[in-house]
């Protein structure tokens, strides 16, 4: 009976490979790894420096508004954090679900930061400097932003459809287009004098509710929120649900097959691109026009890349880029404070966001370890019962089927 | 006129060899959307060993700059190790690993040097103020009429430039290691049967890559911007990406391209300058080389001839 006793170690060792490898759970496990990976890896970082990690850590959640802060200055609290943390978190997620949209026909969106620039621009200018009533300036906002986006999503489509000009190359190349070219625009006519940013936009027009006084805190509430979490069940809805959905991932995960199939391979491209700028688009005026509420010249937003990182480490789902969009905002926002109380620059947030990524790009690897090792295992109790029986009983078919899957991977 | 063709010719020559660089690993089957990371990493490591040696051979010594350069070969070729161990060993996808590596780069450069710099004299400005390299000019062909400004101000790192681009085309076309690298990028399992290491060359071939593009990201921290500070990610990295792909993949092609592009800025800036344009219209200016290769492109994407197996990790069961 000792033999018995053997597997049972071994099933116990595999535990960790099985939840690796398992279809229902590697969505959430892998990222799980990602994070306690990159969370030893930034502890070491800040354990060199001689600081406290738990320290570091701690003043992040408390920069973000999770957890009070030790002292606050006159009229704020922890929901001023916790509201400007959601204000900020809401392009983030908007600009997540943008690449993912992208991502899930197969295409590569790294134009998100110009398609923002390009309709916080638009909208700021058309609408901001108004002076239309809030009722109606708001929509119009959301509606410049849509619309912008989209059409340069659209463009980028078309030329990839029309031309075969790789998305990547001619997203980089509209990214310092839109750059400079509203940088001109702002210097030349809407420039303030004295900050050298565009003039700012009007509180109406702004998706933030300023200085709204909750409990003698005051604070800003940010409308984005809503339209984020919205926007990211409407596409986990087309995705799963219709046949739009379907056939943007019929086409991203293989052209051949969706072309033979009758999808209109062309249009679907240009459409989703359109899609996925429609979203950046929103991102854009909740950043320009809800966070901030001004332009600074010829800089793109970096949140246009780590929107990348969170659909990324979001598994690239529409719900997963909600938590991994609150887990990477919470450092890059709670970096301010975190360098004020431990003392660190407050770059080793977009350092830990690097390292972060780093380990999201290996989450394939990790799964496809876990799978060759559950495999390997699956091999020699095989073995091990066939040299217990010694009678040849033909029990590989479950291995042959695995053998195959590995093919694929 | 002559201005153009002197700031055009020093910003081409990092550019062509940053786009080198991303021929290199593309032309092995390795997509290289990370050679802006390549050059910031290798300019880093190379300001750093300036800043370090400076005091030592004094502030002035051109010596520290060619030591300079060396040290961002290396740096850029082991930075680029990073790229090169996610798409091959851990399969990662390629256009993703060049992203991360990107973002990793400006976040690791701009911490270390703000973090250094607090450990070397107490401020912590993320900014390593370096020299600029000395002009020369030859004395026979800069008489010639209108190319001879070609030839005039020189920076030296144009002629190894040149140097380093017939090797690098040398290496390429006209070498066993160039045919295999390049047949790892159309058709691995040949290369495999044939009794080659796809993974090997592969590996090789990206590092080369992040070694020229160091060397591409020290030229332009010592030439346009006189320090290393994170402004070194401007996007050239970018713009040597689109001037390969519309050099079709090719030495040649691409250099010329790469020509194209410095004449079309400083062409623009100087127009700008002559036309009496306040400073705000270089803006405009400076948006020109994009807008021509968006436009370029249109015209000649439809015939390009991207390596095959590019962007697909090499599996050796696959037919």
């Amino acid at each position: 009976m000792s033999k018995q006793n053997k597997p049972q170690t071994r099933q116990k060792k595999a535990w960790f490979s099985a939840l690796l490898d398992s279809e229902k759970w590697n969505g959430l496990t892998i990222p799980m790894l990602t994070i306690l990976l990159t969370l030893v890896a930034a502890s070491i970082i800040l354990l060199v420096m001689g600081k406290n990690p738990l320290v570091a850590f701690l003043s992040f959640l408390q920069g973000s508004g999770f957890f009070p802060k030790a002292s606050y200055g006159g009229g704020q609290g922890i929901l001023t954090d916790l509201f400007n943390f959601m204000n900020i978190l809401a392009p983030m997620i908007l600009a997540a679900l943008a690449f993912v949209v992208g991502f899930k026909a197969g295409l590569f969106n790294i134009g998100i930061a110009g398609q923002m620039l390009a309709s916080g621009f638009l909208a700021t200018v058309i609408i901001g400097y108004s002076g239309l009533s809030a009722v109606l300036a708001k929509p119009l906002v959301l509606v410049i932003g849509i619309v912008a986006g989209g059409l340069l999503g659209a463009l980028v489509g078309w030329l990839k459809y029309k031309f075969n000009i790789h998305e990547v190359v001619s997203t980089i190349m509209l990214n310092y287009i839109i750059s400079y070219l509203c940088g001109f625009f702002i210097n030349t006519y809407f420039a303030d004098s004295l900050t050298r940013s565009s003039k700012i936009c009007s509180d109406s027009a702004r998706l933030t509710w300023t200085n709204v006084n909750i409990g003698g805190v005051k604070c800003n509430l940010p409308l984005g929120i809503v339209l984020a979490v919205a926007a990211a069940f409407l596409v986990k809805f087309i995705f799963d649900r219709t046949v739009f959905g379907f056939e943007l991932k019929a086409v991203g995960t293989n052209v051949r097959c969706a072309r033979y199939t009758g999808i209109n391979v062309g249009r679907r491209l240009v459409f989703s691109m359109a899609f996925s700028g429609m979203l950046a688009g929103l991102a854009g005026v909740t950043y320009y026009c809800g966070y901030y509420n001004t332009i600074v010249p010829k800089s793109l937003a970096s949140m246009g890349y780590d929107a990348i990182s969170v659909a990324l480490l979001g598994n690239s789902a529409p719900i997963g880029a909600i938590f991994a969009g609150i887990l990477i905002t919470i450092f890059q926002y709670g970096s301010n404070y975190m360098s004020s109380t431990v003392g660190v620059p407050k770059e080793i947030a977009s350092l830990i966001t690097g390292i972060l990524l780093l380990f999201s790009a290996c989450g394939g690897y990790f799964r496809y370890m876990a799978h060759r090792r559950l495999e390997r295992e699956k091999d020699e109790e095989i073995e091990a019962s066939r040299a217990a029986k010694s009678a040849g009983e033909p029990a590989e078919s479950p291995n042959a089927e695995n053998r195959e899957k590995e093919g694929k991977l | 006129m002559d201005k153009v063709f002197i700031d055009g010719l020093s910003f081409a020559a990092p550019l062509f060899i940053m786009a080198m660089g991303a021929i290199y690993s593309e032309k092995s089957g390795i997509t290289n959307l990370a050679v802006e990371g390549f050059q910031g990493f290798g300019a880093f490591v190379g300001a750093l060993t300036a800043i370090l040696l400076m005091p030592v051979l004094g502030d002035g010594s051109q010596a520290v700059i060619y030591i300079a350069m060396l040290a961002a070969f290396v740096g850029g070729g082991i930075y680029a190790c990073l790229h090169a161990l996610l798409c091959i060993k851990f399969r990662a996808n390629q256009v993703i690993s060049g992203v991360v590596i990107n973002i990793l780069a400006v976040a690791l450069t701009t911490f270390l040097t703000s973090t250094i710099n607090k450990s070397l004299n107490g401020d912590a400005s993320n900014k390593f103020v370096l020299g600029v390299f000395n002009r020369y000019t030859i004395p026979g062909l800069s008489q010639i009429p209108v190319i001879g400004a070609l030839f005039r101000n020189m920076y030296p790192f144009e002629f190894i430039m040149i140097v380093v681009a017939i090797v690098a085309w040398y290496l390429m076309y006209r070498t066993r290691f160039g045919m295999r690298m390049r047949a790892c990028g159309e058709n691995p399992q040949a290369v495999d049967a044939a009794g080659g290491n796809v993974d090997r060359t592969r590996f090789i071939s990206v590092m080369i890559s992040g070694a020229l593009s160091g060397v591409g990201g020290i030229c332009f921290a010592y030439s346009i911007s006189a320090n290393f500070s994170p402004s070194i990610y401007m996007g050239y990295g970018y713009l040597a990406i689109a001037a390969m792909i519309f050099g079709n993949w090719n030495i040649l092609p691409t250099g010329a391209v790469c020509l194209f592009f410095g004449l079309a800025k400083a062409g623009g800036y100087q127009l700008c300058l002559s036309m009496g344009l306040p400073s705000n219209y270089s803006d405009l200016f400076m948006m020109l080389p994009y807008v021509l290769t968006l436009i370029l492109l249109v015209f000649f994407s439809k015939r390009n001839h991207p390596p095959k197996a590019a962007g697909e990790p090499y599996d050796k069961g696959k037919r």
